[in-house]
Order: structure tokens, then sequence, then C-alpha cells
């Protein structure tokens, strides 16, 4: 969620068609672009982070695993 | 405090009433709560969010993510049903077909056998490529027939008695390396995940000769190919007493609801309910049903705590899978990359293409 965004929508035109409609609109001179540059960077952040966390705990239970076998 | 309280269990929790579900949409968007800064910061949601596995079986997965929105968890699981590539049979050469069943359906259940081969080892096959490579094709071959067995007792009439090969399972298919695949997998064992499968019926005199090719495919061109025997989740239960429960009243909540997740406790000669672990719940809501008992309790679900589940196709998909789970992340962070980008006028109405 960004502050200067006045509306943010999507909607997928049939679902035959790999083609998404995008609508953002924003306050004051922010390009409308921006919003969304950000938000797929940050989308790219966030599974990133995902990732690493969920390797992480699966790493660590299989080694709780080992530990309780032995 | 009161309306802070408020706030906070509207945006935490999505609360179970007895006619209807509220809460149900994610509301903290910045400027909707005076006082809450809710713009995204990466930092926060880094701090917040965890995974926490709870359970790991030959074929099962179960993992809580905890702090993330469910737009994400369900593209997860999403993605996970549909856009994680396995290796099925899909095209079938028949030799020889004299079996009962007929050859178009033997094809079709042969390409739904689950196939134990890690398919981040071959490419996907080319369009329009009739023949297959090495790199993208695993060939099997299934040669069986079915013969009358001369010892068999004279007057029986079982047929595991009478004939040899009369059931053709799946562990009757054997992998046929192609080019170069003895070298390039020396240790690799490629069969169908299960040797149980039945695939056909045989009397003596049928045969079945098929030599089957294997590609890699996804679950979104058909379900065949999806690794997950399904993918789901589920928001964690929040089960709250709002007021102290004994006695009767409390065996008779302890009944609501699933077996372990009300505990009674002896306290100064008085049995008092209490939850023990509301996890176990599946929210029936039978509480409901009871007058003295329905507005003791809060039935609710903790926004964005996810239990998922996965079931996969093959036992060492558990372990391919995690790396899924971690290349869908690559695959949503690096598909949405878009290539062409339309700016259509000054309001910012854009069209996307992927």
């Amino acid at each position: 969620p960004l502050p200067d965004v006045e509306f943010c929508g999507y909607c997928i035109t049939h679902p035959s068609e790999s083609k998404i409609n995008f609508r953002i609109q924003t306050r004051g001179a922010l390009p409308a672009v921006e919003p969304f540059r950000k938000g797929l960077n940050d989308l790219m952040g966030v599974c990133q982070h995902v990732l690493n966390t969920f390797e992480r705990s699966m790493k660590e239970f299989r080694a709780q695993k080992e530990e309780e076998m032995q | 405090m009161a309306a802070r309280r408020s706030a906070d269990e509207m945006r935490d929790r999505v609360v179970l009433g007895e006619f209807g579900v509220r809460n149900v949409h994610t509301t903290d968007f910045p400027g909707n709560y005076p006082g809450y800064d809710d713009a995204w910061d990466q930092r926060r949601f880094e701090e917040a969010f965890r995974v926490d596995v709870i359970r790991e079986e030959e074929d099962t997965l179960e993992f809580d993510m905890v702090g993330i929105d469910a737009a994400i968890a369900n593209a997860f699981r999403r993605i996970l049903l549909a856009e994680v590539p396995t290796m099925a049979v899909e095209k079938v050469f028949v030799y020889n077909n004299t079996s009962i069943v007929q050859d178009e359906i033997l094809a079709h259940r042969l390409g739904l056998i689950p196939i134990r081969a890690d398919p981040r080892l071959f490419e996907y096959r080319n369009q329009g490529d009739q023949e297959g490579t090495e790199i993208d094709t695993l060939q099997f071959q299934l040669k069986i027939k079915c013969k009358r067995n001369p010892q068999a007792a004279k007057e029986s009439s079982d047929p595991d008695e009478l004939y040899f090969n009369h059931k053709v399972y799946s562990k009757h298919m054997t992998w046929v390396p192609l080019g170069n695949q003895t070298d390039l997998f020396p240790d690799a064992d490629f069969r169908p995940v299960h040797d149980d499968i039945l695939i056909a019926l045989l009397r003596p005199g049928q045969e079945i000769d098929v030599l089957m090719h294997c590609v890699k495919g996804i679950g979104k061109d058909h379900a065949k190919f999806s690794p997950v025997a399904t993918a789901s989740y589920r928001l964690l239960p929040d089960i709250t007493l709002l007021q102290p429960i004994e006695d009767e009243a409390a065996e008779t909540l302890q009944k609501c609801f699933s077996p372990g997740v009300i505990e009674i406790q002896n306290i100064n000669g008085k049995r008092v309910a209490r939850v023990a672990n509301a996890r176990l719940d599946t929210f029936s809501r039978e509480v409901f049903r009871h007058e003295g008992l329905k507005n003791l309790v809060r039935l609710a679900r903790v926004r964005n705590h996810y239990i998922c589940k996965c079931v996969f196709q093959s036992p060492d998909m558990v372990c391919v899978n995690k790396q899924r789970l971690a290349s869908t992340c690559g695959w949503l962070c690096a598909s949405p990359r878009p290539q062409h980008l339309y700016i259509q006028n000054a309001v910012g109405n854009c069209l996307l293409w992927d």
C-alpha cells in the first residue's frame, strides 16, 4: 500500500488470454508508472524473502528431526 | 482503548458470526486507520514474517506462513497447482494392444501415472517436435503378455492362480534410455512413483506392447502435470472465551468443538473450560446452536496466519518441491517483468503484456 495512490485495480479481460488490465491513479504530480514499478519491485522483495525464510525453516526442521532421531 | 481494540480486531481477525463471516477483506491500506502506519515497509514485513514447518512426511508437507497477505499466499497455492513442472507420459506409441482396454483409454490412463523423475533434469520439448530428443524426453516401455497357467488346479476360478500377468501394474513399466541418457543419469531410477497402480486387466492371449514418451509440462496444460495431489491452506482458528464457562456448560462446550480444542480443568473444585489448542478445530460452529453458549465464545480466524498443506504426487517431490516453492517465488518475481508497457492516457491506464 502506497500513500499517493488514489485508485488501483486490475481485471482480466478474458480468461483465455494472458492479459491483465491495470488501472492506477495517483494524486498530485506522481507519474502513475511509479507505483506500478514500485509494486513489482516490492513483490520481488517479498518473494525473495519468503523463499529465503522457507528454505531456512525447512533446513532447521530437518536438522531438528535428525537430532530427534539420534 | 475500546476503539483501538476493535480496530485491532478488524485488522487482525476474520470473525465468524452466527449467520455470516465479518471482516473478510484486508483493510489495512494506508490512510484507512488513523494512528496506524500502513505504508509498505519491507523491513517491517521481514521482521514479522516467518515460516514454521509443522510436518514433513513422504508425500505431505504442512507448514505455516505467518505475516503474509491473502493474495500472495493464494498466489503460491495457485502456482504450485498449475505452474510447477513435472514429467508425465504424453505420447503413447501402441505397437500391439489386444487387451479389452481401448488404445485411447489406455493412453489416457498411462498419462495420469505420476512419474518419479526430477523435471529440472529435462528441458521442455520444442513446439511441433514430434520425435523428441534425449534432453526433453523420457522413454518407458510396457510390454506384457498374459498366459494361461498350466499348473493351475482344474476347478480353480481364481484368476491369480489360473493366469500369469493378468493384471498390468505400473511396476511393469520399464525405463528405456534414449541417446546418451545412460551416461547422463548413471544412478537414475526413473520409474512410476507407485508400483501398484493397476493399468489394465488381461486374459490369456492378450498382450500390451507400448512405448511411452514422457515430457515436461505444467498443470495449466493438463492436470496430469500437476505436482501436487492438492495444495490448500486455511487460516489459523482463534477461539476466545468471553466469560468463564463451568461445569455442565463446559462439557457442552467441549462437545461443540473438535476433539482436543477445549480442555476442562479442575480449579478449586469446579470444572472450568479452557481453550487448549484452537488449531485443531474445523469450525463446525456447533456452538451457535446452543442459546446459552453462543454469546460466550468468539470464533475468529487470524487473518495473516496461513496453515498450508500440500500433498505431493511423489515422495521426493517434497524435497524437490521446497525448491519449487522457492522457484515459484523466483517465478513470481521473474514473470511480471513487463516486456512492453503502454501508457495510453494521462490518467494512467496501462495495458500489460507478459
